[in-house]
């Protein structure tokens, strides 16, 4: 048989990168952490290779700052690492919310808390990914299930980005970062790559942060004929420093806003087998493999079970979560970590609909059987209880 | 551009304190702009957090206002992604060289084409005059009420042990020859790094005995040597002193240039295949 | 063959099993249309303790990639070996190198020894141990095909015609003491 060109057999981490140069990003700085790092050896091969730029920094604290930086100068930028890491980045996580810089940060979890066991997966920070920065904000999660999502899916990753000037987490997780299975690498079209706005008025009239009503103002790069500031202090649209209560309930709101405003266009999810459900298992990222094997297997033995797959974990894909409580006799949330995402899910459930989770934080992935265990756990209260 | 249209005069006057050296610096450094034919277009100010930090905020060139600290990062990543830009990087004791003393030395060694300005008060003055990584042993501060007994940092002996191809300190009090430091300064390829020892009489000052600012500049002038009379001295008088002068310079390849390499082989492996 | 394949490659680190597996995985994907997953469980050493690598080849899309029946086990170490012998059952073809194992009697599973370190010196490099372990169950599952192996090979070191023919020549030696049995 002869070889298909654009299939390869490479790791979740690696893809990524593949991702991330298709999507049009050019510049990475980061420190390496496991299960993260083939992430950094793979950009530090192929960045230079298309004219990009790797840096390896002195934590992850500066990690961050480069890669805003870099795309406050025009180029897109990313970053990778795990729990550790991820927590030293909050602070200037903040910064790329308050300035709207876009960039995307991978973040591949292992098992925590602090150092916890490096080379083992979990889904520990899924909430940190919402709140992990202090104040309020909006920001876009991502979480791949697949070697391919982690190629495709990081191109919605920048795009995103670019479009709200924002950053996007892409919540990976040991299973995904580290597996290996096909990928195709394919060609990617220019129309769909999203690059940042950029303004069109005299320089004198430019205003970096005069933002339409739910949108974004056009962000020029360093170096070009506007004169930009940035800030992560609370400032006005020109991005000089402003004290003004109306201002900061302005701003404050607006970095909300400009994400649950566009929910639409932001929330993917997956459905399978959603027509006809008894029950849905709820999950995302490694996670979904496991739910997906479990509602085949259930399936065979004559159940009627669904998998909705949250492919955007923030904003909440609450319509569609809502969707599966009213349709579902039973929803079941499997999930590595003791029940971050069954919070939201029963957040929505003013239907009375049986949610339950099955948590693992072992270190281990969470095996079919266990899902298939509760799936008959679940349907022996539920007869009790629904007759 | 005249070194006056460099500064933002609708947000004057300046937020920091009567008789702060800050703006002397900023006055000296708007100046070498000009000198330099810089352009609000094709420079960035990046600035932490603290007093100095808001030095940003009366510089109308490309500004970005970060972290506390991490000033050094963020200016390194606007660089690195387009090294056409002048890159200057105002930071304070406290800033740059305590809670960001990391960045700082692994700037210097990673040799990116930056400025960077540390204005050395001796405290931190914002939050209201605790100790820093350069305040002087015995000396009294918010948080060091009974003498502080740490030893501060040789900034310019440190960042020059850590690399970097320019490394100068003057002082406010030496005004002209500051200024003189950051014209070399701007004008060096590579990481390049002024140390200014200024003054802070609302909370250094007035904790040690000199609450007028002439009172502290006075201090900082008396206790000033130059490099070559610091060599006669022995370690603990040197300790005590304010060494002013150069400390590196010398030309050095900076990192954007020497990517260009990483580039040209990284092209050669990818057309050669795997 | 199945429409599902479970393999567990084990050994200790450095033995180079999970380039092993890559290349299996590369095989069935890049070169039969099939779809494989590799998933790899190790400590935070680089060297010399236990790991294992668990490749999957299956006709349909591979959910779940963690081995969960075996197919075919390789141990390579005496710690692998012992903690799969008693595990697996009579389905399983576990395969060890008798130059480094000892042996328990009496499995449920089928199994055989081979000489493998002692080939792999014949090779001339003992870290060809992986690519002539690959021989073997190539032969001995028939998962994938030589050919698509040899394509692999191939392609991986195009570049270094020495070091390919070094990898050729385990494979086929796997093969053919495979053939033996």
């Amino acid at each position: 048989m002869t070889k298909k060109q654009d299939i390869r057999f490479i790791q979740g981490n690696v893809a990524m990168v593949e991702g991330a140069i298709a999507a049009g990003a050019r510049f990475y700085a980061g420190y390496p952490i496991t299960p993260s790092s083939e992430v950094a050896e793979a950009s530090s091969i192929r960045l230079p290779q298309e004219d990009g730029l790797y840096v390896q920094m002195e934590d992850e604290i500066a990690s961050i700052a480069a890669i805003i930086g870099a795309s406050a100068s025009g180029k897109k930028s990313y970053t990778a690492t795990s729990g550790p890491g991820f927590s030293l980045m909050q602070e200037n996580l903040g910064v790329a919310i308050m300035a709207e810089v876009p960039c995307v940060i991978i973040n591949v979890q292992r098992s925590g808390p602090s150092t916890g066991l490096a080379t083992k997966p979990a889904q520990g920070d899924f909430l940190q990914s919402r709140w992990g920065t202090h104040g309020d904000h909006g920001i876009i999660v991502l979480s791949p299930s697949t070697v391919q999502d982690c190629f495709d899916l990081m191109i919605d990753a920048f795009n995103y980005a670019e479009k709200y000037r924002t950053p996007v987490i892409f919540l990976a997780d040991e299973i995904v970062g580290h597996i290996r299975e096909k990928v195709v690498i394919r060609e990617v079209d220019e129309n769909e790559i999203i690059n940042r706005a950029q303004p069109d008025c005299e320089p004198e009239e430019y205003k970096p942060f005069n933002h339409t009503e739910n949108g974004v103002a056009p962000l020029a790069p360093f170096g070009d004929k506007y004169v930009v500031r940035l800030s992560g202090s609370t400032h006005d649209e020109r991005g000089f420093p402003c004290s003004r209560p109306d201002n900061a309930d302005k701003f404050i709101r607006h970095y909300t806003d400009k994400i649950e405003k566009n929910y639409k266009d932001i929330v993917k999810v997956r459905k399978y087998n959603l027509e006809d459900v008894d029950i849905t298992l709820v999950a995302f990222g490694g996670s979904t493999r496991s739910a997906l094997e479990a509602m085949n297997m259930a399936r065979k033995e004559g159940k009627k079970v669904g998998v909705l797959q949250l492919v955007t974990l923030w904003p909440f894909p609450e319509d569609e979560v809502i969707d599966a409580l009213i349709n579902s006799k039973a929803v079941i949330v499997p999930e590595m970590n003791l029940g971050q995402m069954i919070r939201e899910v029963k957040r929505l459930n003013d239907f009375n609909t049986v949610v339950q989770g099955v948590n693992r934080i072992d270190s281990m992935a969470i095996t079919p059987k266990e899902i298939l265990d509760k799936i008959a756990e679940v349907e022996n209260e539920s007869s009790r209880i629904f007759g | 551009m005249k070194a006056q249209e460099f500064l933002v005069k609708e947000k004057f006057p300046l937020f920091w304190c009567a008789g702060c050296g800050n703006g002397s610096v900023m006055h000296a450094i708007v100046r070498c702009f000009e000198k330099l034919n810089y352009t609000r277009e094709n420079t960035v100010v990046v600035t932490g957090i603290g007093c100095w930090g808001k030095g940003d905020d009366y510089i109308n060139t490309n500004t970005f206002h970060g972290t506390h600290g991490r000033a050094l990062a963020f200016g390194t990543g606007i660089k690195l992604a387009n090294p056409e830009l002048n890159v200057v990087v105002l930071m304070g004791d406290g800033d740059g060289a305590t809670i960001g003393g990391n960045h700082l030395i692994h700037a210097a060694r990673r040799n990116v084409d930056v400025t960077s300005i540390v204005v050395n008060n001796l405290n931190y003055g914002m939050t209201g005059g605790q100790y820093s990584g350069t305040t002087p042993c015995n000396k009294t501060t918010s948080t060091s009420r009974y003498g502080h007994i740490e030893h501060g940092f040789d900034l310019s002996g440190l960042v020059a042990a850590a690399g970097a191809p320019y490394v100068a300190r003057g002082s406010v009090y030496g005004i002209v020859q500051l200024e003189k430091f950051i014209l070399e300064a701007l004008k060096k390829k590579g990481f390049s790094f002024v140390e200014a020892i200024s003054q802070c009489p609302t909370h250094f000052g007035r904790l040690n005995g000199m609450k007028e600012p002439a009172g502290m500049l006075n201090w900082i002038k008396e206790n000033s040597v130059s490099v070559s009379s610091a060599n006669q001295l022995s370690d603990s008088e040197r300790e005590n002193k304010f060494i002013l002068g150069k400390f590196a310079d010398k030309e050095k390849e900076d990192y954007s240039t020497k990517y260009l390499r990483v580039i040209r082989e990284a092209k050669k492996i990818k057309e050669g295949g795997k | 063959m199945k429409s599902r394949y479970e393999i567990i490659l084990s050994g200790v680190g450095g033995q180079g099993l999970v380039v092993g597996g890559t290349i299996l995985g590369e095989a069935a994907t890049m070169f039969e249309n099939l779809n494989s997953t590799l998933t790899t469980s190790y400590g935070v050493e680089t060297r010399g303790t236990f790991t294992k690598s668990d490749v999957i080849i299956s006709k349909d899309e591979i959910f779940f990639p963690e081995v969960v029946e075996e197919d075919f086990v390789l141990a390579l170490a005496q710690v692998s070996y012992d903690k799969y012998a008693k595990l697996i059952n009579e389905n399983c073809i576990l395969v060890y190198d008798c130059n480094s194992i000892d042996p328990v009697d009496h499995l449920k599973a089928r199994q055989y020894g081979f000489p493998i370190t002692d080939a792999a010196r014949e090779i001339g490099n003992i870290a060809t141990a992986n690519i002539i372990s690959l021989g073997l169950i190539v032969k001995m599952t028939g998962v994938v095909s030589v050919e698509s192996v040899t394509n692999v090979l191939k392609e991986q070191f195009s570049k270094k015609p020495k070091i390919y023919e070094m990898n050729l020549n385990a494979f086929n030696k796997g093969l053919e003491m495979a053939e033996q049995l």
